[in-house]
């Protein structure tokens, strides 16, 4: 299963994982993602990695 | 701070129950120079990778700096690279002193069992991380003392308690920034391998007295013995070693413990415990417990002490420490620390609040500080349930003492982490 992994020290909460996949990603109080644990398509993650400003995302395996 | 935990009252607080491996010789000496430490474990026996190897899984030897990975699995991740051996000295944990008793005061024994690991890897050298400076200088005066001193090499960390993680470790004396890398790597990967100083002082008592006579004490699955810093409300703080799987309640009696509201164990990524004495001193006592073993610190609240006013001192101080490299951490421990300040103050909403901010924190970081900061509050909150309810209905008339010991929190270098 493809997996979408957060580099926590990159990631600033900029959001835009959040908006572009609002049905997967949700934000906490201080605008940092929470990744629904529920399958998604690879293509669909690949986007939110592409469009992450501070290549905090990255699709793993497992 | 607590002064029964102060360092300089600490160093003649070495004790034992049952035989003594490690801590052998110290009632007799204040510190075991090499003469002295020959007379007292004799010299020590220099075996190849696969019988070590044999002998660290047959031990079911586990690292004592507080993750308890098995020493063995770590050699065999190394796929016989030779590896640079890094003996994490660093002590990071406020309320644990077992370290640089170690190094203190019988630092060959620990230099015994990290140049053995190094040469059964076929490494020149070992470098010892420290930041305890009595330590450091007991280390290199031990090393001139020995014929093989030429191989240690001493280095100096900067503290911190995210500094003190075997990556942030490596990263730093890497000259880079001394706070965990943003991907959760294996060391062993890159050829590294980082054991606790107890560890390898561990492994040396091992190749002396062998598997029967190493698995000779202790329970089944976890042979041996262990490491623990009893501090807070007892008598006899200090650091004691003792068979693993002895019953709390002989630590508490042995330490001359105050009637206990509470005790935690593991240390400030570790749980709270209700005062059973029954509950086992061991890896899976204290999971079973509820709790884990950490790197061995067990520390008594008193009845006559407010413990939800001392959970809220360590819960700022948490915070304190965070490298503030990843978001949930940086913003999630302040705020749970104020919830948990608010609620010993007296405002019963900000239960609630702790509990939403618990959740958003738990597993969000890039090393296990987030995950033992929720450890450690929400433990607390779930054992002093009955100061919790006395706090919300006007408090408990109890004073906060700082029972618990704290370190003052030094500014890690992470402005540039990224």
């Amino acid at each position: 299963m493809t997996r979408l992994d957060i580099d926590w020290t990159r990631c600033d909460g900029h959001g835009l994982c959040a908006e572009l996949l609002p049905h997967r990603i949700t934000r906490d109080d201080w605008g940092f993602p929470i990744i629904s644990p529920a399958p998604a398509s690879a293509k669909e993650l690949k986007r939110a990695v592409t469009v992450c400003p501070a290549l905090a995302l990255r699709l793993t395996r497992s | 701070m607590s002064a029964a935990l102060d360092l300089r009252s600490t160093d003649a607080g070495a004790w034992s129950i049952g035989v003594p491996r490690l801590l052998a010789g110290l009632d007799t000496h204040a510190v075991l120079d090499h003469g002295a430490h020959l007379e007292v474990h004799g010299p020590q026996p220099i075996v190849e990778l696969p019988r070590l190897v044999e002998l660290l899984t047959g031990a079911g030897l586990s690292g004592r700096g507080g993750a308890g990975f098995p020493l063995a699995a770590k050699l065999q991740a190394l796929h016989g690279q030779r590896a640079r051996v890094i003996v994490n000295g660093s002590e990071s944990e406020p309320a644990s002193l077992k370290d640089r008793t170690l190094l203190r005061r019988a630092p060959h024994l620990v230099l015994d069992g990290a140049l053995a690991v190094a040469a059964a890897l076929g490494t020149d050298g070992v470098t010892v991380a420290v930041h305890d400076e009595a330590a450091f200088v007991a280390v290199s005066r031990a090393a001139a003392q020995r014929p093989d001193g030429r191989r240690v090499r001493l280095a100096r960390t900067g503290g911190g308690f995210v500094g003190g993680e075997a990556r942030a470790l490596v990263r730093g004396l890497d000259g880079g920034p001394a706070v965990p890398p943003g991907r959760r790597e294996h060391l062993t990967s890159s050829g590294t391998l980082v054991a606790n100083v107890e560890t390898f002082a561990q492994t040396a008592i091992l190749l002396r007295r062998g598997l029967r006579g190493f698995t000779d004490t202790g329970t089944r699955d976890e042979p041996g013995t262990a490491l623990v810093t009893v501090g807070g409300a007892v008598g006899r703080p200090g650091v004691v070693e003792l068979p693993l799987g002895t019953p709390l309640g002989i630590l508490l009696t042995a330490a001359q413990a105050a009637p206990a509201q509470a005790v935690l164990l593991g240390g400030y990524h570790g749980g709270w415990v209700r005062p059973n004495p029954d509950i086992r001193l061991s890896r899976a006592g204290a999971a079973a417990a509820g709790s884990s073993f950490g790197a061995g610190v067990v520390l008594v609240v008193d009845e006559a002490t407010c413990g939800l006013g001392e959970l809220a001192l360590v819960s700022g101080w948490l915070a304190r420490a965070s490298a503030k490299q990843c978001g949930p951490c940086r913003f999630g421990l302040p705020a749970l620390a104020a919830d948990v300040a608010a609620l010993a103050a007296g405002n019963p909403a900000a239960l609630g609040a702790a509990f939403g901010h618990l959740h958003s924190i738990d597993g969000r970081g890039a090393c296990s500080h987030p995950d033992g900061a929720v450890r450690f509050v929400s433990s607390g909150l779930h054992v002093l349930q009955d100061e919790v309810e006395l706090h919300r209905h006007g408090g408990c008339r109890r004073p906060v003492v700082g029972r618990l010991p704290l370190t003052p929190v030094t500014s890690l270098t992470s402005g540039g982490a990224r």
